[in-house]
C-alpha cells in the first residue's frame, strides 16, 4: 500500500470513461435480433391461438379479445424497441480497459480493466454466422453480472478485438505464438 | 514419518478411513431411503424376521466391501513436475482430480463426530476457478494433515507476489482468542430472525406430528388455551412472547457456543489459521492476499456491549451464488480485537475516507415500493375479497407503516459510502449495520447505472464487482460517482498488486 500513491487532486486530470466516444453495433445485427424476435412472437401467438381454440371456456370473450389486442401491441412494439435498444448499445476499447454501454430504461455502463479479464470468447450464433457477424465476451472473476458481451460485430472485427484483448491479458503467450507463426512461415 | 511425508508418491488414506467411508455411505443410503425403510418396518411380516436380519447383514457386508474398495482405490499425491495435487478415486468409474497448486486458496482440516472417535481428520481443498471440483480427503491422521496442508499452502505462496514476503517481516506471528463471554454476548444478540424462523418451523413440525399421533390433540390445545384464557389478556400475550423470546435466545446461545467454542486466530508465516468448534473442530487456513471483502456487522445491543461479527469473504467461483463456504465468520470480536484482525488482513487499519451520502430520493423511492405499494395491494385485496373490517385494516396498515417506516428510515440513515485512497467502505443496514470493506485494487469490474428519469436530477448508481461479492451504492450524485469510478479504474489499471 505504501508504494502506490495516487493524489486525489489528480482526479480532474484522469481520463474520463463517460466522455469516450463509443462505437455502434453493426446495423445488420438488427436482422438477427428481428429474426429471433419473430420466432418468439410467433410462438407466443401460437400458444394464444391454440389455447383459444381448445380452451375457449377458460376466459370470457372480452378478456380473450383484450389479451389478443395486448399481445398484438406487444408484438408491434417489440421491433422498434429492439431497434432503439441496438442504437443504445455501444462499446469502446481504451489502452487499459473495455467499456460497454447498453440499456433503454436504465443506461448501464460496464468497464472491465484488461488486467482483470480472465478470458475472452468469440461466439457466432446460427443467424449471425449467415450474416458474417459475431459477438465477443469478456469474462472476469467478478461473476456473470460483470461480464461484458458485445454482440453485432463483424467477424473480422470480433477476431481483432479478441486478439487485442488476449494480447493485453497475456502479452508473453501471444508473442510466443507469433514467434511460432513466424518460424512456420 | 519420513516416508509418510513424501507426497510425490501416490498414497492411500489412513486405513481407519474405511470406517469413515462406511459411515458416510451408510448415512447417504439411509438419508435417501428412510421413507421406504420405514414403510418396510411398519409392514414387516413377523414370520419373515429371519430374512430381514439376513438382508441387513448382507447389506452391511456389501457396504463394507464397497467401502474397502473405495478406500483401496482412493490415492492422492503431489505431482512435483507439473505442480499439481492429484486425487484418484472410484471403484468402477475412475475419477482423477487435478488441482494446480497455485490455484489452491484455502485448505481446511475438519473433524466430524465419527472422525473424532477414530482420531482422523478430513482435509478439504478450496480452489478459485470457474469449474469448482470437490476435492477432499476424508480420513487422514492429524500430523500428516498438518504437513500436507503446509505443503499445499506454502507451495501456493511461493509464486505469489513479493508483497506477501514483506508482510512476514513486518508482522510477527500473532494470536487472538475469542473468550467465552464474548461468545455468550454475541449468541444473545444476533440472528434473532433466523432462530425465530427455525423455532416456528420446529414448533409447527412438532405440533403437526402430535396432531397426527393423537387424535385427542384438540383437548390438549383446549387445555392450553383454557389456561391462558383465565389470565388477563396482556399477561397471556406477555407469557407467550416471553417464552418465544427466551427459547430463541437459548437456541441462539447454544448454536453459537457449539459452533464457535474456543475460536482462535493464529497468524503463521504467510497465512491465517482459524480454529473453532465444540463438537466438531474446524480448522481453516486462509491467505490474507486472497481475502477479497471484509464485513463487520453490529446491531444496537452489540454496540452497547462493544462486540461485533467479522465476515471474511474470499474469491469464489460464483460470486452471485453467495456460497456459504467462501464466507468465514469471526464471531464476537471487541472493537480492539476488530482492529487487530483488520490489521492482520489489510496490514493497516482501514480508515474511513471521504463520506458520500445517498440522495433523499432514495428514501422516497424505497418508501414507495416497500411501504405504499404493499398497503395499496393489501387494501385492494381486502376490497375484492372482504377479509377484514375497515377498523382492522386501518390498524394493520398503521402497524405495518410504523415498523416499515422505522426500518426504512434507519436503513436510509445508515446508508453511507466512505472512499479513501486505499479503502472503500460501505455502510448499510437498518438493525444489523454492516460495514463492508474492500480495497480498490480487488475490483474486477465497475458498472454504473442510470434510469432515464434520473438524468435530470443527476442521480445514478454504481456496482463494484469483486471476486467475492458485488458492492453497490445507489441513488447518489452521478457526477461524483463517475469521478470515483475514474479514480478506481486508474488504481486498478496501474496497480502491480495481485488481486489474489
Amino acid at each position: 500500500m505504501q508504494e502506490f500513491t495516487n493524489e486525489t487532486t489528480e482526479i480532474i486530470d484522469l481520463p474520463r470513461f463517460e466522455e469516450v466516444k463509443l462505437n455502434q453495433l453493426q446495423p445488420k445485427y438488427f436482422t438477427v435480433v428481428a429474426i429471433i424476435l419473430s420466432l418468439i412472437n410467433f410462438i407466443i401467438l401460437m400458444v394464444y391461438l391454440v389455447t383459444y381454440y381448445f380452451q375457449t371456456e377458460l376466459f370470457s370473450n372480452t378478456i380473450w379479445l383484450l389479451m389478443g389486442i395486448a399481445i398484438l401491441i406487444l408484438i408491434g412494439l417489440s421491433y422498434p424497441l429492439a431497434k432503439i435498444g441496438i442504437k443504445k448499445k455501444g462499446y469502446a476499447f481504451r489502452t487499459h480497459d473495455a467499456i460497454y454501454k447498453s440499456g433503454l430504461i436504465s443506461e448501464t455502463t460496464t468497464i472491465i480493466p484488461f488486467n482483470r479479464v480472465q478470458h475472452v470468447a468469440l461466439h457466432q450464433g446460427f443467424f449471425s454466422r449467415k450474416l458474417g457477424l459475431a459477438s465477443v465476451e469478456l469474462f472476469t472473476a467478478g461473476g456473470n453480472s460483470s461480464d461484458i458481451k458485445i454482440p453485432g460485430l463483424l467477424l473480422e472485427d470480433a477476431q481483432k478485438i479478441k486478439n487485442l484483448v488476449s494480447k493485453k491479458i497475456n502479452p508473453d503467450a501471444t508473442d510466443e505464438l507469433q514467434n511460432v507463426h513466424n518460424i512456420l512461415e | 514419518m519420513d516416508n509418510l511425508t513424501d507426497f510425490s508418491q501416490p498414497q492411500r488414506q489412513s486405513l481407519l478411513g474405511v470406517l469413515v467411508m462406511f459411515a458416510d455411505t451408510l448415512q447417504k443410503i439411509l438419508r435417501a431411503m428412510w421413507p421406504i425403510l420405514l414403510v418396510w418396518l411398519v409392514k414387516m411380516d413377523a414370520s419373515k424376521t429371519a430374512f430381514i436380519y439376513l438382508g441387513i447383514l448382507a447389506f452391511i457386508v456389501i457396504l463394507a466391501i464397497v467401502s474397502y474398495l473405495q478406500y483401496y482405490f482412493f490415492t492422492f499425491y503431489i505431482d512435483e513436475e507439473n505442480s499439481d495435487f492429484v486425487i484418484q478415486k472410484g471403484v468402477l468409474n475412475k475419477t482423477r482430480i487435478t488441482i494446480q497448486l497455485h490455484k489452491i486458496q484455502q485448505v481446511n482440516i475438519n473433524q466430524s463426530l465419527i472422525q473424532r472417535f477414530i482420531n482422523v481428520y478430513k482435509l478439504e481443498i478450496d480452489t478459485a476457478g470457474s469449474d469448482k471440483k470437490e476435492a477432499s480427503i476424508s480420513a487422514i491422521p492429524h500430523e500428516l494433515a498438518i504437513v500436507l496442508k503446509d505443503r499445499l499452502i506454502n507451495y501456493a505462496s511461493e509464486n505469489s507476489t513479493f508483497i506477501e514476503d514483506k508482510e512476514v517481516v513486518e508482522i510477527p506471528s500473532s494470536l487472538l482468542k475469542i473468550s467465552l463471554s464474548s461468545l455468550i454476548k454475541i449468541g444473545l444478540t444476533s440472528n434473532y430472525v433466523k432462530s425465530f424462523v427455525l423455532f416456528i418451523v420446529f414448533i409447527s413440525a412438532v405440533l403437526e406430528n402430535i396432531k397426527k399421533i393423537f387424535d385427542s390433540a384438540q383437548t390438549q390445545e383446549d387445555k392450553v388455551t383454557g389456561y391462558l384464557e383465565k389470565l388477563p389478556i396482556l399477561t397471556s400475550i406477555a407469557i407467550v412472547l416471553g417464552t418465544i423470546i427466551g427459547i430463541v435466545l437459548v437456541i441462539n446461545l447454544f448454536q453459537t457456543i457449539i459452533k464457535y467454542y474456543d475460536f482462535t486466530i493464529r497468524k503463521d508465516k504467510q497465512s491465517i489459521v482459524l480454529s473453532y468448534g465444540l463438537l466438531a473442530t474446524k480448522n481453516t487456513l486462509l491467505h490474507p492476499t486472497k481475502v477479497q471483502v471484509v464485513t463487520t456487522t453490529q446491531n444496537f445491543f452489540q454496540k452497547k456491549l462493544d462486540i461485533l461479527t467479522i465476515g471474511i469473504r474470499q474469491a469464489s467461483s460464483n460470486p452471485e451464488a453467495k456460497n456459504k463456504n467462501d464466507k468465514i465468520d469471526v464471531p464476537g470480536a471487541s472493537s480492539l480485537e476488530r482492529d487487530e484482525i483488520l490489521k492482520i488482513l489489510f496490514n493497516t487499519f482501514p480508515e474511513k475516507g471521504k463520506l458520500m451520502l445517498p440522495n433523499w430520493r432514495k428514501l422516497v423511492l424505497e418508501s414507495f415500493f416497500l411501504l405504499l405499494i404493499p398497503i395499496v395491494v393489501f387494501i385492494m385485496v381486502n376490497v375484492s375479497f372482504d377479509l377484514f373490517i375497515w377498523n382492522e385494516v386501518v390498524m394493520y396498515c398503521s402497524i405495518f407503516a410504523f415498523f416499515s417506516g422505522i426500518l426504512l428510515w434507519f436503513s436510509y440513515k445508515n446508508y453511507k459510502l466512505f472512499v479513501s485512497n486505499d479503502f472503500i467502505i460501505k455502510q448499510n443496514g437498518a438493525w444489523d449495520i454492516d460495514n463492508t470493506i474492500v480495497e480498490p485494487y480487488k475490483i474486477q469490474a465497475i458498472t454504473t447505472k442510470q434510469f432515464f428519469w434520473q438524468k435530470a436530477t443527476n442521480i445514478g448508481s454504481v456496482t463494484l464487482s469483486t471476486a467475492a461479492c458485488n458492492i453497490d451504492f445507489s441513488t447518489a450524485n452521478y457526477s461524483e460517482i463517475k469521478k470515483m469510478v475514474n479514480n478506481w479504474l486508474c488504481q486498478v489499471e496501474t496497480t502491480n498488486k495481485n488481486w489474489m
